[in-house]
């Protein structure tokens, strides 16, 4: 146990927000081991951090493990093994309230990595006070959802050709699609010459109730008498099943209590 | 003939086959192919008796379900055989000891004391006629009988009274004994003879006098039985009289039989021998005389009929909830009568029996036609009872009225109940059955406006010297009915149409130990005088009460009735009417003109002077004004923002040079349907803030010097819809990127095209016009599409998500909701004030919107309003809020739901598969189940998120004691100030985090805060204020967000200034690590061993920096 203690255990140290806060966080980490790193943690270099508090920014993590070594990225995320992406797709970027995270944090050097691991204290993370949090970090925050038209204007000029750049692409593509393949084959696409419909739930549904329509059409109703006889028992069915259903619902409220009037 | 047999055997039959299937039902529990034995159960050949049954519910019952309830309730209600078996054990040795009571030849003056020293009991009769002279002999009555309901076997079983009639023989009465109270003197002194007698008995526990109807001549004797008994019932003991006693036609309603002589101690002799009519003197002796051919009556005409017996048995269940002082031997009598006339008979179900009972109640015409049993010609004619009393129905003899101690406000509410109750029958998508039968209706729920008068002796001696002689020889010493009847008819003339119905409200029997003089007794009693109203929705607020033409005699009349209010006016039409105006300048002071009138003919009439006389009302008004406009009341900001928000849609259609018209605006805040209980003022922009574009932007201070904030200004939203258009693209951020477009475009227009201050964001545009702040955000069904749009397979399919719920929810179903809100506001006007009371309550105790969404508030008040049965919609926003808080704690949220049907539009198909859904929806459904005709596919959407369970059970905790609260208040203290029901209890919190108190918005609204002046009205905003900003909601934000896993957060959303923080349960627990549930934790030594448990003190820290420059203290509470 002892020996892979560096590898598999996770450390525990405070997390001071100024130098000598009363209570600390508790934050632990660990090297980042899993069986097919990505470019943008690398084996060896990246600690995996838990339990990081709410207000916690990546400068306040650079500075906490300055005693390390310098820090090359900082990546947050709610859940291991996902990080916040950065798509540049999303036109209205989502509002997240801060939480509970975890991080990755990559060193420049193997070394800052095994620094880091032996650490037996971290810096306070907010000495210089760099950040702003309570009244000031909302005033902020609403002064900056103020645009200028241009500004917002500009946005969207930029987000739009994206847009027709991508769906112009996107149609180009589908053109290509159109054309035979070297087996012969012609795939079909909204909008090629070939007429099609759209593949949706909708029209799904739409064929299969026309199919049973024009099952039911051909079918006699009250011709034998068997069906005259079968329709008088589903009526009284239905009625048993009402009185049942009544039943039931008597001795749900009897059970409740309801009949007690006073 | 033949079909009455087949259906008796039929009925007989029914049971076995119940029982059968009951039976069977039980066996199949066990087996597992349950479904399949089911499905033979319900398509076996059908036998005839079953086929009746069902035939017969169609015809005979409202309904399967009713019929079923009917059966249910009436078992409820049965005595249980061990309370038969007991009663008549006892009831038999009770009798052979009264038997054994014997007769002495003592005779007594009743003018002296000596009777009581010899009976050791007092008489049970007023010290007036103490002096009163009679020689009283006691001879022995012959038998004792059981009368009444238990007689009659239509008991219920609870506060159930065993009436038990002895019959005084003829000869204790003299010929002249029918005069000046002489006869009810010797009734008491027999009555204590057997009192005397029955003291010495072991079988009784208890013995008390009572005085029955409240009638102060007429006193009955309750018996407590020994044992187990009593907890079940009580026994009445009555005495009537020989009926050859006197003829009848001595107290026919024309003769006098209380000479004024003897009652007013005047001593003028000039007036003739005989005096005024006493009618109601008369019927006090006749109630005695005519007791045993009206029970014979009864007990003949209800024997063997069984449907009647429930029946009754049915429609007392129904007066006893409905709180309406009827006795059960008028509704003897009335079914008797009923039966007599053909109207109902014993082979109708009682379900039919009751409904025709309700319909000919509800077209009676007691009071103006009068209703009567005999059939005998001598009997006196009806015109002359109708002149003596305000409700007639006359006994089998022809003489006696039973209703005459009944009010007319009584006999109105009755009339106005069976009307409502038919209603409820024909209603189909109503359960009728538990609102009439099950639901109890409550004074303080019931009226809109209660009067009560504080000082009942001296409003007793004032309406005496007032009223005439005759009507005071007349009621004799029943003094209270003949107050009550003259303010009555006072309060039903003055406020005519305003109201729906007076009533005056009853009090218990007062009963007393039969030791004690009436007197004694009395002391530390007092007597309650008070009347409820309900008022007309329609004519209530009405400010001129007019009168006719000034040229006509009746202007005189009405001259006189008002005084110095009636005045002669001009009205816009031409005519010269007498006219009283009210005070009427708000919507709030116009609901309670009814308690101006009633403050201004009790002083003008009775000189009582308004601070004697307590109206339960209006006393929560102050809790819906603005504070910081000069205590405006709500509705009228309301209004103000409604008019400018109509102006702003005009302008939004009109304009120009858009690639897409607007076809509609739609306001979706609360304010739209006048349920914003701090609704927004018009606000001026500080002129030196910071601004950029159109926009103030709040001052950072770079030193650490207080912040100072801009006050805070509510956005009123709303919903722009365009007209169609096909383009619009099929990705959901190009979409949003295309809105953003309109929403720059359109907010551009607005500025060059009206130049009002106007900023586009990319999710909405901001629009200031008359000071009053609007943001509107484009809408488009394809937006919530696209949401649900997802691919499996290649193949489109279409499902809710977390995202589109949200935003078809506030957005489409918002708008439609609050345009729905706002008509049953313009048809209910109570209802958008008890909307924003209900708000502040739950408020003020902390359940603000996260926990109790304020959409979900405003349908709960709104249920009030649609489904008010068994009442009507309430016309005070107060007793509104009663109603809501009695709603909420009255209903079962787990087994209940409630639909909310704006317009009619749902079938009673869609409420059943509703229902049915309801009942087979998993557990972690909305707890609070209310859905609205809009919700569509989504069904309770409004609570699909909030509130908890525990969230429901607290606010129906806190439902409960305000309402107590309130009783208590109001009903026993007559106290005006209730407003401690919305101050909260910081206690049971582990942390409280206190803000400071300048930052927090709505500050200056708290209930407790004064009202201010208002600075000015004209403001021209060319720019737009700081909008929506909230330090405490984002604050609490953060909270909710970070650490929603350990605590919970409370807080009042109207200016309250402390956070209570309350842990979750197991939150000391020690923990397993994982990465996953690592969050706040910290480890710890615990007998070597390393465990881990949540970092509480770090958390508290963490609230202070989270907080920082808000957050003023935290305290913990250990």
């Amino acid at each position: 146990m002892k020996s892979a203690h560096n590898k598999t255990q996770y450390r525990a140290l405070e997390l001071h927000f100024i130098k000598d806060s009363p209570h600390p966080h508790v934050i632990y980490f660990k090297e980042h081991l899993v069986r097919e790193h990505t470019a943008d943690k690398p084996s060896g270099r990246t600690l995996f951090v838990v339990n990081i508090p709410p207000y916690v920014d990546e400068q306040c993590m650079i500075k906490a493990f300055r005693k390390a070594g310098d820090i090359q990225s900082v990546q947050f995320s709610i859940k291991p093994n996902s990080t916040i992406s950065q798509n540049s797709e999303i036109f209205l970027k989502e509002k997240c309230t801060p939480n509970f995270k975890l991080c990755y944090l990559v060193f420049k050097t193997v070394i800052g990595l095994d620094n880091a691991l032996k650490l037996t204290e971290l810096q306070p993370i907010n000495c210089d006070s760099h950040l702003t949090l309570g009244l000031k970090k909302w005033i902020n925050e609403y002064n900056s959802t103020i645009l200028k038209p241009s500004e917002l204007k500009d946005s969207i000029e930029r987000f739009m050709e994206e847009y027709d750049k991508k769906t112009k692409q996107e149609m180009e593509k589908e053109k290509q699609m159109q054309e035979e393949d070297d087996e012969g084959w012609v795939t079909v696409t909204k909008r090629g010459n070939i007429q099609s419909f759209p593949r949706t739930e909708k029209v799904e549904n739409k064929i299969m109730a026309k199919e049973e329509k024009s099952k039911k059409k051909k079918e006699l109703k009250n011709f034998y008498t068997f069906q005259i006889r079968e329709s008088k028992m589903k009526h009284i069915v239905s009625l048993r099943q009402k009185f049942e259903e009544d039943k039931k619902k008597i001795a749900q409220l009897k059970q409740s209590r309801r009949f007690k009037p006073f | 003939m033949v079909k009455r047999n087949i259906k008796t055997s039929l009925s007989e039959d029914d049971g076995e086959v119940l029982n059968e299937n009951g039976k069977r039902l039980a066996e199949e529990a066990n087996k597992e192919n349950k479904k399949r034995v089911r499905t033979k159960n319900l398509y076996r050949q059908p036998t005839a008796n079953e086929l009746n049954r069902l035939q017969e519910t169609e015809n005979l019952f409202n309904s399967n379900l009713f019929r079923l309830q009917v059966d249910e309730i009436l078992e409820e209600v049965k005595l249980t055989e061990k309370t038969i078996k007991r009663f008549t054990e006892w009831y038999n040795s009770f009798k052979v000891y009264l038997m054994s009571i014997v007769e002495d030849d003592l005779e007594f003056d009743l003018s002296e004391k000596k009777i009581t020293k010899f009976l050791k009991v007092k008489l049970p009769i007023l010290e007036q006629l103490s002096q009163t002279k009679a020689m009283f002999k006691f001879h022995k009555f012959k038998d004792i009988d059981i009368v009444g309901s238990y007689a009659v076997g239509s008991t219920i079983n609870a506060n159930l009274m065993v009436d038990v009639q002895i019959t005084v023989p003829a000869e204790t009465y003299t010929k002249n004994d029918s005069i000046n109270y002489r006869y009810h003197k010797k009734r008491a002194a027999y009555l204590a003879y057997i009192a005397s007698h029955l003291q010495k008995s072991d079988l009784i526990d208890e013995l008390h006098y009572c005085l029955f109807n409240m009638s102060l001549t007429k006193p009955v004797l309750i018996v407590k039985p020994k044992g187990k008994l009593s907890n079940t019932l009580l026994v009445r003991l009555n005495l009537a009289c020989d009926d050859e006693a006197y003829k009848l036609h001595r107290f026919s309603p024309k003769r006098n039989n209380l000479r004024e002589t003897w009652l007013l101690q005047s001593e003028k002799q000039e007036c003739s021998a005989v005096g005024p009519q006493t009618p109601y003197y008369n019927c006090s002796v006749l109630s005695d005389l005519t007791a045993k051919i009206n029970n014979d009556f009864i007990a003949t005409t209800l024997s063997n009929s069984q449907n009647l017996k429930q029946a009754i048995i049915l429609l007392k269940i129904w007066l006893k909830q409905r709180k309406l002082c009827v006795s059960g031997h008028i509704i003897n009598m009335l079914v008797c009568c009923l039966v007599q006339i053909k109207r109902i008979n014993n082979i109708m179900s009682s379900y039919q029996i009751v409904r025709n009972i309700w319909i000919y109640l509800k077209s009676s015409e007691w009071d103006t036609k009068g209703l009567s049993l005999s059939k005998s010609k001598d009997a006196p004619p009806m015109d002359e009872f109708l002149e003596s009393f305000p409700v007639v129905f006359l006994d089998k003899t022809g003489y006696y009225n039973i209703c005459w101690q009944m009010c007319k406000g009584t006999y109105n509410a009755l009339r106005r109940e069976s009307e409502l109750a038919v209603e409820m029958l024909d209603n189909p998508k109503l359960n009728s059955f538990l609102q009439l039968f099950m639901v109890p209706v409550s004074n303080l729920t019931q009226f809109d406006h209660i009067i009560r008068f504080k000082n009942i002796q001296s409003l007793k001696s004032s309406v005496l010297e007032r009223v005439s002689k005759e009507n005071k020889l007349n009621y004799g010493l029943d003094e209270l009915p003949l107050v009550v009847n003259s303010i009555y008819s006072l309060l039903s003339k003055g406020l005519t149409d305003r109201v729906d119905l007076i009533l005056q409200l009853g009090e218990a029997d007062f009963s007393w130990p039969v030791k004690k003089t009436l007197e004694k007794a009395k002391e530390g009693y007092d007597e309650k005088v008070s009347f409820g109203l309900v008022l007309n929705p329609a004519n209530a607020i009405k400010i001129v009460d007019k009168g006719p033409q000034a040229n006509l005699p009746e202007a005189e009349e009405f001259r006189l009735f008002w005084g110095d209010k009636s005045e002669l006016r001009r009205f816009a039409d031409g005519s010269h009417i007498e006219a009283c105006v009210w005070d009427g300048d708000t919507f709030a002071q116009r609901r309670s003109i009814s308690t101006q009138i009633v403050d201004y003919l009790m002083e003008l009439k009775y000189s009582v002077q308004p601070r004697d006389i307590f109206h339960i009302c209006n006393q929560l008004d102050s809790l819906t004004a603005r504070k910081m406009a000069a205590a405006e009341q709500g509705e009228e900001v309301s209004v103000k923002v409604l008019r400018v928000f109509d102006e702003l849609r005009r302008d939004m259609r009109a304009l120009t040079q858009l690639p897409l018209e607007i076809s509609a605006v739609y306001g979706t805040s609360s304010v739209f349907s006048y349920s914003n209980p701090l609704p927004p003022l018009p606000s001026i922009p500080d002129p030196r803030a910071w601004r950029k574009a159109s926009t103030c932007l709040i001052k950072t201070q770079k030193d650490d010097k207080r912040i100072f904030l801009p006050s805070y200004t509510e956005a009123n939203r709303a919903m722009i819809e365009l007209s169609y258009s096909g383009k619009w693209p099929g990705d959901i951020e190009a979409f949003r990127c295309l809105k953003a477009a309109f929403h720059l475009q359109i907010s551009d227009r607005i500025k060059s095209q009206y130049s009002l201050a106007s900023q586009a964001y990319p999710t909405h545009i901001d629009v200031n016009k008359n000071g009053l702040s609007f943001r509107l955000e484009i809408f488009h069904p394809k937006e919530v599409t696209l949401l649900r749009r997802e691919v499996v397979d290649g193949v489109v399919k279409f499902k809710e998500s977390e995202e589109s719920v949200k935003l078809q929810r506030d957005t489409m179903l918002l708008a439609i909701l609050r345009g729905a809100l706002h008509g049953l506001h313009q048809k209910h006007p109570a209802f958008g004030p008890t909307a924003c009371l209900f708000k502040r309550w739950l408020s003020s105790h902390l359940l603000s919107p996260t926990h109790f969404p304020s959409t979900l508030a405003e349908l709960v008040t709104a249920s009030v309003f649609l489904q008010p049965e068994p009442l009507t919609p309430p016309t005070q926003p107060t007793v509104g809020l009663f109603r809501v808080l009695q709603l909420l704690l009255n209903t079962d949220w787990a087994t209940q739901m409630i639909v909310l049907d704006f317009n009619g539009d749902m079938t009673r198909e869609e409420i059943t598969e509703l229902e049915q859904k309801f009942s087979d929806r998993s557990e972690n459904g909305p707890q609070m189940c209310i859905v609205t005709s809009y919700d569509g596919e989504l069904p309770s959407v409004w609570s699909s998120s909030a509130p908890s369970r525990q969230v429901v059970l607290r606010a129906q905790a806190l439902a409960k004691a305000t309402l107590s609260y309130i009783e208590k208040a109001l009903m026993e203290d007559m106290s005006d100030n209730i407003l401690a029901a919305f101050i909260p209890s910081y206690s049971g919190y582990d942390v409280l985090i206190h803000l400071h108190a300048n930052l927090v918005p709505h500050f200056n609204e708290r209930i407790d805060s004064r009202p201010k002046l208002n600075a000015s009205d004209d403001v021209m905003g060319d720019v737009i204020p700081v909008l929506e900003f909230n330090p405490v909601e984002k604050y609490l934000e953060e909270l909710q967000g970070a650490y929603e896993d350990f605590a919970l957060f409370f807080h009042d959303s109207f200016g309250g200034d402390v956070i209570a923080v309350l842990w979750k349960p197991h939150v000391k627990d020690y923990r397993d690590f994982q990465i996953a549930s690592a969050n706040a934790l910290k480890p710890v030594k615990v007998k070597g061993e390393t465990k881990y448990e949540v970092n509480i003190e770090a958390i508290i820290e963490d609230f202070k920096l989270i907080g920082d420059g808000l957050v003023k203290e935290v305290v913990v509470n250990m």
